[in-house]
């Protein structure tokens, strides 16, 4: 057996180096990451990358900041195992691996001069983001700018000095809802963020919707979207699954024939609303 | 990091799975490198000595039993389940099938209340349990790996799928092609069809995988002509505590 | 090019003659009416006649564990590797060079996978011709591999008392003239051959209620069918299909750290749709739950979602998923009973 060493093997990764690591919640920590000599990592929103640590693996982590923000990129990690939890351990100064960005991120020249609206539910907002801070940053490129959000409690909302600055700027709709409450004072709505969505004035013909969230919000917020006549290529989604190789081949992402990964993650819902498995 | 301080506890079981550490050979002094071995006979009697990481034989039979492993569990910051009595029940667990105080009576006769015994109990159904390295005797590679896992501080998950998976890797012979049965389609992976490779069946030591396919497996045995009783025996053989984790 | 003829008496001298060439690995026979590739020294140790082997070639293209990456932490290096071995592959059938053709595509499809594409260039491929079929479970016909259509460097087909050999490339050219046990083929060869080809479309005949175009029409229609129901009853998810398949390639991918706790590589491992946690996300989602939805899956690989991307069947009709399959699982009758039950819809 000979071996032999390659230059050009798609497994090889970039040196991130960690320029900032801040815990958001108990589970829920943000990297800010940069690559060798400031390279650029030249995504679209809604891609991801393949982050890792030699010797415990690898994982697929959505790209949360806008590639209006040049020099760097953030990532939040949620805390779920091997991997994940490793991460979580490391801090500013560290170095991860990182291969990408990956997949069909959201085709931002044909939303420009539409309406959106962004419906992000739970860890979404976590790869929404990096396609509303880009609209934000672009924002006479856009129509009428729609934001709505929904987490579980309160304490959960991530990002939350962005949010509230999002939310207070005269050229975006703002609304968000939580599950549950506990604090008294707390004076915002409670319930599901289907419920937010009767309420929004929108020209369907014109509007593009973006949606993330957990798997059962989906088929929940589509039918309200489609209800406001939204027609079905312009809901986009962006669909999670299990990721090994990020490009096409290990097999681990296939949703029918297609491979999320690669021809997503970002879908429209006419593309795959006739695909048992996606939803 | 100073080298984690190790220590071996021994339940019911024939201590078997020891040997098999000792039998590492060059290994065992590169592992020894990394650790401190440890080693108590009663860890009661010990309260002032101190470890990092406990590794569990045996299963769980007596109260007593369960008074040890609680205290261990208190004072080791990593429990492992080392082999399978420990892990799955494994060969002590055979008693299940019988009324507790007819095995009493068998095995001691008529000085049977002396010894109360419990239905047999593998150990994470007593305390939590960090890692598990299944297998009787456990696979020398699986556990290097573990201990590999445990001093990088990550986890380890023993693959849920089946022993077939493996031996076709492997490129073996089936076993049902020789007309043999093999318990490799219900037993879980990591061992790397270690048995089979050697010319032996899977005796189904490491334990079933978790969503086992009942009527898939029944209309096998019918296909090949297996007795349910037979097989069932088999599987008991190491795998009967599994019935208290149906159960919860 | 042209046409070789090796005698059959012949045969021992020209594999000992390539073993002192090159590894040449070959299907052996293991007893039971199993075969594998191995590596042979000889011709006596070469199963001329053979059924489909337990792995295809496959695992010389692919291997079942690769390490794909070496790292060492301490010095913060991090080198991207490929493990590669010449050698020789005797005896590849026509439905194994299928399935290597099918890796082709799939691993030069954008991006490359240059771990494959570099070590598949230094394999050099002598398939053999199957005159018959091999047994009750191949299904090369109806995918249409029952006769070659390329992939090779040298191809054998048996005649009466020896091979004619067709040279497909400089590389088997040159195994030719390295052996000198050759001759030119005469005209009365390549008339037993076509004897030979003329025999085989008499006897190879679709092996299902289907033909090839139809093939891909039929799973147009087959999501929702009652079939895979059956299936789910029946399969006990231990798989062997997918690991046995020529023309599968999912892989795991993991990271191993030596004893010193600061060297390892990352490796990647064959995997399977049919396995348990293949499809599970964090958060405890599994998108192919049931046995009976990975089933399915494994169907739609290679009779539908490879002919929508790379217009081509990924099923080689090899039959080594029903010879292998613990619930007799049988490919054959499964696309019958998918057939029978096309009207009909849940
Ligand atoms: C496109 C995409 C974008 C994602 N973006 C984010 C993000 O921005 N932030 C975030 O916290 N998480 C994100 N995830 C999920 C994240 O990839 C998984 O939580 C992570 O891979 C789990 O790895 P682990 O080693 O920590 O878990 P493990 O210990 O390996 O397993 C824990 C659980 O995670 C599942 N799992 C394991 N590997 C994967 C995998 N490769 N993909 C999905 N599930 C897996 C396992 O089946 C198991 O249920 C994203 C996933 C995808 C596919
Ligand atoms: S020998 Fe046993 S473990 Fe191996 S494939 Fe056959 S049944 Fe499975
Ligand atoms: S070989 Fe048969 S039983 Fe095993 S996973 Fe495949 S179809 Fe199921
Ligand atoms: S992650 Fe490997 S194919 Fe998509």
């Amino acid at each position: 057996m000979k071996t032999a060493k390659l230059t050009d093997s798609e497994y090889l990764v970039k040196a991130g180096k960690i320029i900032r690591a801040r815990q958001m919640t108990k589970i829920e920590k943000l990297f800010e990451i940069s690559l060798p000599g400031g390279e650029s990592l030249d995504h679209e929103p809604g891609q991801f990358v393949m982050v890792s640590i030699p010797g415990v693996g690898e994982a697929p982590l959505s790209i949360s900041s806008s590639p209006t923000k040049r020099g760097s990129f953030e990532i939040v990690v949620r805390n779920v195992g091997k991997v994940t939890n490793a991460l979580h351990k490391f801090d500013t100064g560290d170095t991860v691996g990182i291969r990408g960005p990956f997949g069909k991120g959201f085709p931002v020249q044909i939303l420009e001069g539409n309406d959106l609206l962004f419906v992000a539910g739970g860890l979404g907002i976590v790869p929404l983001r990096s396609l509303i801070n880009f609209v934000i940053d672009n924002r006479r490129d856009f129509g009428k700018v729609n934001i709505l959000l929904g987490c579980k409690t309160p304490q959960d909302m991530l990002f939350g000095e962005e949010v509230d600055s999002w939310s207070k700027r005269l050229d975006v709709n703002f609304d968000i809802t939580v599950d549950r409450c506990e604090d008294p004072d707390y004076n915002g709505n409670i319930g599901l963020i289907t419920k937010l969505i009767p309420g929004v004035t929108l020209d369907p013909e014109r509007t593009f919707a973006a949606v993330i969230g957990p798997p059962i919000m989906y088929k929940f917020v589509i039918i309200e979207l489609l209800k406001k006549n939204i027609p079905e290529r312009q809901i986009l989604v962006s669909l999670e699954r299990h990721m090994k190789c990020g490009i096409g081949k290990c097999g681990h992402c296939q949703i029918q024939n297609y491979y999320c990964c690669k021809d997503g993650p970002v879908f429209t819902y006419d593309q795959i609303k006739d695909k048992k498995e996606a939803l | 990091m100073s080298k984690p301080r190790v220590a071996f506890f021994d339940f019911t079981c024939c201590e078997g799975c020891q040997l098999q550490v000792a039998n590492f050979g060059e290994t065992l002094l590169d592992i020894l490198n990394l650790i401190e071995v440890v080693t108590f006979r009663e860890a009661m009697s010990e309260k002032s000595e101190d470890y990092d990481v406990a590794i569990i034989e045996g299963s769980i039979t007596t109260e007593h039993d369960v008074e040890r492993i609680k205290h261990i569990r208190s004072r080791a910051k990593v429990l492992v389940a080392y082999g399978s009595c420990a892990t799955i029940g494994g060969i002590n667990g055979m008693k299940n099938k019988f009324p507790l105080d007819e095995i009493g009576k068998y095995v001691y006769q008529d000085k049977a209340k002396h010894f109360p015994t419990l239905p047999t109990r593998a150990v994470h159904q007593v305390v939590k349990v960090d890692y598990f390295v299944n297998g009787c005797p456990v696979y020398q590679p699986e556990f290097v790996k573990v201990l590999k896992c445990i001093l990088a501080g990550i986890p380890y998950a023993v693959p849920d799928y089946a022993v077939c998976v493996e031996c076709k890797l492997n490129e073996n012979v089936c076993m049902y092609d020789k007309g043999i049965t093999c318990l490799g389609p219900v037993t879980k992976a990591g061992c790397n069809s270690w048995c089979i490779n050697n010319g032996n069946i899977c005796y189904g030591c490491r334990g079933m995988v978790t969503n086992p396919a009942k009527n898939g497996q029944m209309d096998i045995l019918k296909k090949f002509n297996i007795a349910l009783d037979w097989i069932i025996n088999k599987l008991d053989m190491y795998n009967k505590p599994r019935e208290l984790d149906e159960r919860k | 090019m042209q046409y070789q003829v090796l005698k059959k008496s012949s045969f021992n001298d020209f594999i000992a003659s390539l073993a002192r060439i090159e590894k040449v690995v070959a299907p052996v026979a293991r007893g039971y009416n199993t075969f594998s590739f191995q590596e042979v020294k000889d011709g006596q140790d070469v199963a001329v006649k053979y059924i489909p082997t337990i792995l295809p070639p496959k695992k010389y293209f692919f291997p079942q564990r690769e390490k794909l990456i070496e790292f060492n932490k301490s010095a913060g290096t991090l080198e991207a590797l490929l493990e590669y071995e010449k050698m020789v592959i005797f005896g590849v059938h026509t439905c194994d060079l299928a399935g290597i053709q099918c890796l082709n595509m799939v691993f030069s499809d954008k991006p490359k996978d240059i771990n494959y594409l570099v070590r598949k260039n230094k394999i050099i491929i002598i398939g053999l011709e199957c005159n018959e079929y091999c047994d009750q479970y191949a299904s090369c016909k109806v995918v249409d591999n029952h006769l070659p259509n390329g992939g090779y460097d040298l191809f054998f087909t048996e005649l009466t008392d020896s091979f004619i050999v067709h040279v497909n490339t400089i590389y088997g050219d040159e195994l030719i003239d390295k052996t000198r046990l050759f001759n030119p083929a005469e005209q009365i060869h390549l008339d037993q051959l076509e004897a030979v080809r003329q025999k085989k479309r008499e006897i190879f005949k679709d092996e299902v209620k289907v033909n090839h175009n139809d093939l891909a029409k039929l799973f147009d229609k087959s999501f929702d069918s009652k079939v895979w129901d059956d299936l789910d009853a029946r399969c006990i998810a231990c798989g062997n299909c997918t690991n046995v398949c020529p023309s599968c390639y999912c892989f795991d991918m993991l990271d191993n750290l030596n004893l010193d706790l600061n060297t390892g590589d990352r490796t990647r491992m064959w995997d399977g749709c049919q396995n348990e946690p293949f499809a599970k996300v964090a958060g405890g989602e599994n998108f192919r739950k049931t046995r009976g939805a990975r089933q399915r899956h494994r169907y739609f690989r290679k009779f539908k979602y490879p002919v929508e991307r790379y217009s081509r069947y990924f099923c080689t009709g090899c039959g080594r998923c029903t010879r292998t399959c613990m619930a007799k699982i049988s490919l054959k009758e499964t696309i019958n009973a998918l057939v029978d039950s096309k009207e009909e819809k849940k």
